[in-house]
């Protein structure tokens, strides 16, 4: 359920291939014989797809399960987001290749570091008609902060002291202290802005099935119906008239099963569906004639989070030992399909949002070559550990399983015993946060991301405190404090580049691969957003129809 | 026994069945392991204060006995409650997955009804590589797993031949049967393969009574015999069978639904279950109970039918 994930892959260990280009239509033929190699060029992940042409009626978009709720301040995942992405609006608004612009704010002042001045975009409406006003935006970040907040975002707002409306057309935002997170995590669902009225008539209900969700955006709720279909109209009173989406309604199915899912794209039953992971059915998909397949620019990653503080994980060695003895380029290739990076760092490319040559130099001394030799090594300085590591899997998920046991293998090929648990999807969310649902256990997996391209932004987890803290490693605090805090992107770039280094000898998480979105169209449509933006912004908007 | 005291009496077992249920179902529950936290608080976890105040908010470390009588009470005031994941009253989410499952179900029941009664009839009449046929069809059906069905079908009729649509319920009437049809199939296949072996049983038992060697010895003519003195006899079997079949395809149906993309009661049961949804599982496990029970009454009325001597509630 839970969704972050990471890969390690260094520039230098990029394989370059003729796949995934941007926009890339033409699905890999696989051979007679099996599955087509993948192997994907970092460099050259696709952001956009070649615009639809042609208006369409209805496209049929498949989740891979159904919204909770799509009250931004619970979208937190990758169904809820997909679909609130063209839903409501941000602050600032998420470009196709990753970077920030202007969104429902014109314009964004920063005073000192602690205070931040929004002017809100002129002429903006919601689906009702009524304007957005400094209001509605003070409110939808003030429904965030304080102790008793239900936002899934409050992590953000943690150093909001307050917000208020300065002007007819400002908001300001005071900090308590300095957060270069906070800006940044107001181009994703964290900055959406909803209507005060609406929330406070929707109680409860907003954002549910029978709830008056009201935002701004290109697209509004049609008819939610519980448990078979959510569908999507064009707004056709949308503020930004120079944006003219072809296609009128977008209904979203919720078919959880993955060879269901396929099958259902391959007929056309299904016009398309993101993938954060490569789906077991991938190489059937490529075959078909009836889909196109493209790998987007993506933040998320595959990664290996130890649990336990006095397990074997616990010891740093054994964990070094451990990542050295993961053959990074085998796992990528056959857990998932070739469709994923060898990851050396917890932070990959994509994320490399400003001073991109500091973060490409600073990557070029990690590698994911294994070395059994020097992983033995360590071991054995660790007084050879005979407790068995136990891992915990998700149930029913191939990728879990398969890559279990590639670190069995790994860690059996240095002396360590790795064992695992098959924990139920529905309670794997779990371990995240409820020490219960830790306890016997070492490590689980994990895809992750970041909300926007700031390395830091999944760096900060090893401060102590953060939720995502789990063995205690606090090697990195004084440095991810002081990068919290610098808003100079140069000496930012520099303290991130050195919280890297020690994240990844410390490795308070294990850096496994990096994962690029995978998106299914059918043939009949093209001109959906490929990369990570599709969470956080319109990726419906340049969607149309082929002939 | 009068209908109206059968039927008080039938009401009164089910209160009675419901409260044991209810009570045994919360009581797993509770003592299973996991809380419905990850839910609430949602995939990035929550502040210790926030983990208070929503374990304080859905009583989630009150004892058993005050939350089982809190939804007890509720429940008297006719509130099914709210589920803590959906964040909306049960009675909505039941009542929209009730229709697919009704559905489904009904579907499902026509189809082992015809195809179980015929097959078996057909293999007991005819005999020989008839009946071979249709017996070791009837294993496979049986030993096949539902799942395997299910993805078989979408592979040869979906997919491939294109007749069907892949999943989903469809947009209402005969879409619906359309789209229905393929997992109503995968679901009716063991129960219709069960259903036939015991009806050829059935039949091969009542054709070698006396009555029927009577019949067929004073020259009355086949197909009467087999109409009115064999099948009419075998019914009381397969009325029991098909009952209790369709009773348990209701929540049986978790794997079709799955594979099928719909949304049942099943399903809802299961992932409730895993989710520690109390007023979801509790309201799902209510409805089975019903249906169970609703599905038994209307057999034995069907008993009356079949066989005037069997009265309602009698124990024969």
């Amino acid at each position: 359920m839970v969704s972050r994930k990471k890969a390690a892959g260094t520039a230098a260990v990029l394989t370059v291939a003729a796949l995934a280009l941007a926009g890339c239509s033409g699905a890999a033929k696989g051979g007679a014989s099996g599955p087509a190699e993948l192997s994907l060029d970092l460099n050259n992940l696709a952001t956009t797809t070649p615009a639809g042409t042609t208006p369409v009626d209805n496209v049929k978009w498949n989740l891979p399960y159904e919204p909770s709720s799509i009250d931004p301040i619970f979208t937190w995942n990758y169904a809820e987001n997909t679909v609130d992405a063209s839903l409501c609006e941000s602050l600032m608004r998420m470009k196709p290749d990753l970077s920030q612009e202007p969104g429902l704010a014109s314009k964004v002042e920063t005073q000192d570091d602690k205070t931040v001045i929004y002017t809100i975009r002129d002429g903006v409406k919601f689906w009702d008609g009524k304007p957005m006003t400094a209001e509605d935006v003070a409110f939808s970040i003030q429904r965030q902060t304080g102790s008793s907040t239900k936002s899934y975002w409050a992590d953000y707002f943690k150093n909001v002291a307050s917000v208020a409306v300065t002007g007819a057309n400002q908001v300001t935002v005071k900090l308590s202290k300095a957060d270069v997170l906070f800006t940044q995590a107001m181009g994703s669902a964290a900055g959406a802005i909803v209507e005060k009225a609406a929330v406070e008539s929707g109680g409860q209900a907003f954002g549910t099935p029978k709830g008056n969700l009201q935002c701004t955006g290109p697209y509004k709720v049609g008819k939610w119906d519980s448990g078979k279909s959510l569908t999507m109209e064009r707004n056709d009173a949308y503020w930004n008239t120079a944006v003219k989406p072809l296609v009128k309604q977008v209904t979203f199915s919720f078919i959880a099963d993955e060879s269901t899912a396929i099958n259902a794209l391959r007929t056309g039953d299904v016009d398309g569906q993101f993938f954060y992971l490569p789906p077991a059915g991938l190489s059937q998909l490529q075959k078909s004639d009836n889909v196109t397949t493209t790998f987007g620019k993506s933040f998320v990653f595959w990664t290996l989070a130890p649990l336990n503080k006095d397990g074997a994980l616990g010891d740093e060695k054994i964990r070094q030992a451990l990542s050295l003895a993961i053959d990074r380029p085998a796992l990528t290739k056959v857990v998932f399909q070739g469709a994923a990076i060898p990851a050396p760092t917890i932070a990959g490319p994509a994320m490399w949002g400003y001073q991109q040559d500091t973060f490409a130099e600073a990557a070029k001394k990690y590698g994911t070559d294994p070395n059994i030799e020097k992983a033995k090594q360590l071991v054995q300085e660790a007084g050879s550990p005979k407790t068995p590591i136990v891992l915990a899997v998700q149930g029913s998920s191939a990728v879990h399983e398969q890559t279990a046991s590639a670190i069995q293998a790994a860690g059996q090929a240095i002396g360590l015993n790795v064992q695992t648990k098959v924990i139920p999807v529905e309670q794997f969310g779990n371990i995240y946060f409820d020490p219960a649902a830790r306890k016997g256990l070492d490590g689980f997996f994990t895809t992750n991301y970041s909300d926007f391209a700031d390395p830091l932004n999944v760096y900060a987890f090893f401060q102590t405190g953060n939720s995502h803290d789990y063995i205690g490693w606090n090697t990195a605090d004084d440095q991810i404090t002081k990068a919290l805090a610098t808003s100079n992107e140069a000496d930012r770039a520099k303290l991130v580049t050195d919280i890297q280094d020690k994240v990844t000898t410390g490795l308070p998480w294990i850096p496994l691969a990096y994962e690029p979105t995978t998106l299914i169209q059918n043939k009949r449509i093209s001109g959906a957003v490929p990369s990570f933006s599709y969470l956080y912004a319109p990726w419906a908007v340049t969607m149309g129809g082929t002939k | 026994m009068s209908f109206s005291a059968y039927i008080l009496k039938r009401i009164g077992g089910l209160l009675l069945v419901l409260l044991v249920t209810s009570f045994l179902v919360f009581g797993l529950l509770y003592l299973a392991p996991g809380s419905p936290l990850a839910f609430i608080l949602g995939p990035r976890g929550g502040t210790p204060a926030q983990i208070a105040a929503v374990t304080q908010q859905y009583h989630l470390n009150d004892p058993f006995i005050v939350r089982y009588f809190a939804w007890l009470g509720d429940l008297f005031r006719g509130n099914l409650g709210d589920s803590i994941v959906y964040r909306q009253p049960v009675s909505d989410l039941l009542f929209s997955r009730a229709g697919t499952t009704t559905a489904l179900v009904s579907l499902a029941a026509v189809i082992i009804a015809v195809v179980g009664i015929l097959a078996g009839t057909f293999a007991a009449l005819r005999g020989g590589w008839v009946d071979q046929v249709v017996s070791t069809l009837a294993a496979i059906g049986l030993s096949t797993p539902v799942f395997v069905v299910g993805v078989a079908l979408i592979s040869l009729f979906a997919v491939g031949l294109g007749w069907f649509p892949t999943f989903g319920v469809g947009s209402g009437g005969f879409d619906t049967i359309w789209h229905l049809f393929l997992p109503a199939v995968a679901l009716s296949v063991a129960s219709a393969a069960y259903l036939a072996r015991i009806t050829r049983t059935a039949v091969n038992e009542e054709r070698t009574r006396e009555h029927v060697q009577t019949a067929t010895v004073r020259g009355l003519s086949p197909r009467l015999i087999v109409r009115r003195h064999v099948l009419r006899n075998a019914l009381i079997p397969i009325t029991t069978v098909l009952g209790l079949t369709i009773a348990t395809l209701i929540a049986g149906a978790v794997v079709v639904e799955n594979v099928f993309a719909l949304d049942g009661l099943g399903s809802l049961l299961v992932k409730a279950i895993l989710q520690r949804d109390f007023a979801v599982v509790q309201a799902v496990v209510l409805v089975l109970v019903v249906a169970f029970v609703v599905v038994n009454a209307i057999v034995d009325v069907l008993y009356t039918f079949i066989d005037p001597r069997i009265s309602l509630g009698s124990k024969q």
